[in-house]
């Protein structure tokens, strides 16, 4: 059991099968852990590393090799997909993630639906998917995680998102139209993904909150869209994690509905209970990111510990990680997974 | 006929509430061709229903989309009745200072923020989202603001918060200003240890928490 290799232990871990201990992992996207000091230390940086395949490439290489994360993440924000429907983008900085500038459209009506095979044309995506290429071929035993954007937020980032947020209750028809178009092109991101060698799909969906939308909008418009999407993953036989972001007792209920392989969640909630309460999830979580930013490393170990024996299936951060997070205090969590 | 203004206000609440914004501009429009006093509509009108709508979102009956409808409604109604609040009812408003930290463009908390802390009766400069630390000092500085609300949803941006409390401080000039944050990853833990003067976890706290600033 000690020769498991980082890929042969995640899957594993989906199908439910023996382990010798959890994986930990941090999936890229919106968590992803491209922190500052990583970055000064190897010279592969951002915003380069948005757009460079071979600098996309190699921070997650040196993400990996540095943190002790046994995965790579990739890409390292959450703005492609609205890139590629047309909002405009801000690279950001070193320390600071990329955002979209301006929606495209300032209600849901106004959207264009612009026709399949634009992820593939696009200059971002083709260095994603060489990277993601590169990383798979060249290290086997390293799962390559393509990390998307959920479809109620890539939506709420091409529509002024406090219109679009009302449209969902006063306009639903035209709010379905738009998240199922945003949902067919962000499975055309995940296809490409798959296709150019990434193991898992991990999606992020932090518009799509149980705090934002209440319960009923999260069944009508997140989990069905989610499941349009882990549909499509699961047909070409690939397993897919989606975050929930925020508190989720309002929509805890459905949580079991998403059809992913894992749920992450945030640092609020104990999945130690939502285990008891709904067995057969494959949870992943939630090593507090204000802990790993602020805390110290014998804090991170003990919380790190607690989720192991738990029964945590899957080990990583609560949440998107700040830049300025210290490598020591993400190596005392991923070293404490690995020695348990 | 002599219309019954109280029942008036609370239909005009009641619209607010159940999200009618085309109700609530007629109701308003009723109430200024009745005569009826704009200040006591929008205290006890539209005010009372946007305090009713939050009760609802602090309940979980209503989330984010409802509130937005809600307060569409409330505005709509208060563009109808501010032309005519007569001089007397001009209160001394205290100037707030708002915003979303640099690095995140999620404005959705501090927007109902700032929607409640005006009809609380604060004047509000909203410096929008992505605001640099620095902004927010020059701005309070320059409207003679009483406070500074600073708002993010991500744990990668909250140290912002701290900039402006450290440029603050680094000025002398921290005394004249109460600095308040809430959103997501914020917690009273964290506006102790960077010094905020208080923290709120949502929007209905945050006008009790500004009052109370204020008073103090």
């Amino acid at each position: 059991m000690n020769d498991l290799t980082p890929k042969d232990r995640i899957f594993r871990t989906f199908k439910k099968q023996t382990i010798d201990r959890p994986p930990i992992i941090c999936p890229g996207g919106m968590m992803n852990a491209a922190i500052v000091d990583v970055m000064n230390k190897t010279g592969h940086i951002l915003p380069e590393g948005h757009y460079d395949s071979r600098i996309m490439a190699e921070l997650a290489k040196d993400i990996h090799e540095n943190t002790g994360f046994e995965n790579f993440g990739i890409p390292f924000c959450m703005t492609v997909e609205a890139e590629v429907l047309g909002s405009e983008i801000n690279y950001g900085t070193l320390a600071c993630e990329p955002k979209i500038k301006k929606e495209l459209y300032s209600k849901a009506s106004d959207v264009i639906f612009k026709e399949l095979g634009l992820m593939e044309k696009n200059k971002r995506v083709n260095s994603i998917i060489k990277a993601t290429y590169t990383l798979s071929k060249k290290y086997p035993d390293v799962p390559v995680i393509g990390s998307l954007t959920g479809p109620i937020s890539t939506a709420a980032s091409l529509i002024d998102p406090i219109s679009f947020l009302k449209e969902l209750r006063k306009n639903p028809s035209n709010a379905h139209s738009v998240i199922d178009y945003v949902s067919n092109h962000i499975i055309e991101l995940a296809k490409l993904m798959i296709e150019n060698g990434a193991n898992i799909i991990s999606i992020a969906d932090p518009t799509a909150t149980g705090e934002i939308l209440g319960p009923k909008m999260f069944a009508e418009y997140a989990v069905r869209y989610l499941n349009k999407i882990i549909n499509v993953i699961h047909s070409m036989n690939t397993p897919v994690i989606v975050h929930i972001c925020g508190k989720m007792s309002a929509v805890k209920k459905y949580i079991p509905y998403i059809k992913s392989d894992a749920i992450s969640t945030d640092s609020s909630i104990s999945l130690k209970m939502l285990k008891a309460e709904y067995p057969e999830l494959i949870t992943m979580g939630n090593v507090s990111t204000y802990l790993l930013e602020f805390g110290d490393e014998e804090k991170i170990a003990n919380q790190t510990l607690r989720l192991v024996s738990e029964g945590i299936n899957i080990i990583s951060p609560a949440c998107g990680l700040s830049t300025s997070t210290p490598l020591k205090n993400i190596e005392s969590m991923t070293k404490m997974v690995k020695e348990s | 006929m002599l219309v019954n203004k109280e029942e008036l206000y609370k239909k005009l609440a009641d619209t607010v509430v159940d999200m009618d914004e085309e109700e609530t501009v007629d109701i308003c429009n009723k109430i200024i061709s009745e005569n009826l006093d704009a200040y006591e509509a929008i205290d006890n009108g539209l005010s009372a229903g946007m305090d009713r709508a939050g009760k609802l979102f602090d309940e979980e009956e209503y989330f984010v989309p409802e509130l937005l409808l809600c307060s569409d409604a409330m505005y709509a109604g208060l563009e109808v009745l501010m032309p005519h609040l007569k001089a007397k009812d001009e209160k001394i408003k205290q100037k707030v200072v708002i915003g979303v930290v640099e690095g995140d463009t999620h404005d959705i908390g501090k927007n109902l923020v700032k929607i409640m802390l005006e009809t609380a009766g604060f004047e509000i400069v909203d410096l929008g989202r992505d605001v640099p630390p620095l902004t927010f000092v020059e701005k309070a500085k320059e409207e003679k603001a009483k406070i500074i609300v600073i708002s993010t949803l991500m744990t990668t941006t909250m140290e912002g918060m701290n900039e402006v409390i450290e440029i603050l401080n680094k000025e002398n000039i921290r005394e004249n200003f109460k600095v308040m944050i809430g959103g997501g990853p914020i917690s009273q833990g964290y506006a102790d240890k960077i010094g905020a003067d208080g923290y709120s976890v949502n929007a209905a706290a945050a006008v009790k928490l500004a009052k109370k600033l204020v008073l103090a």
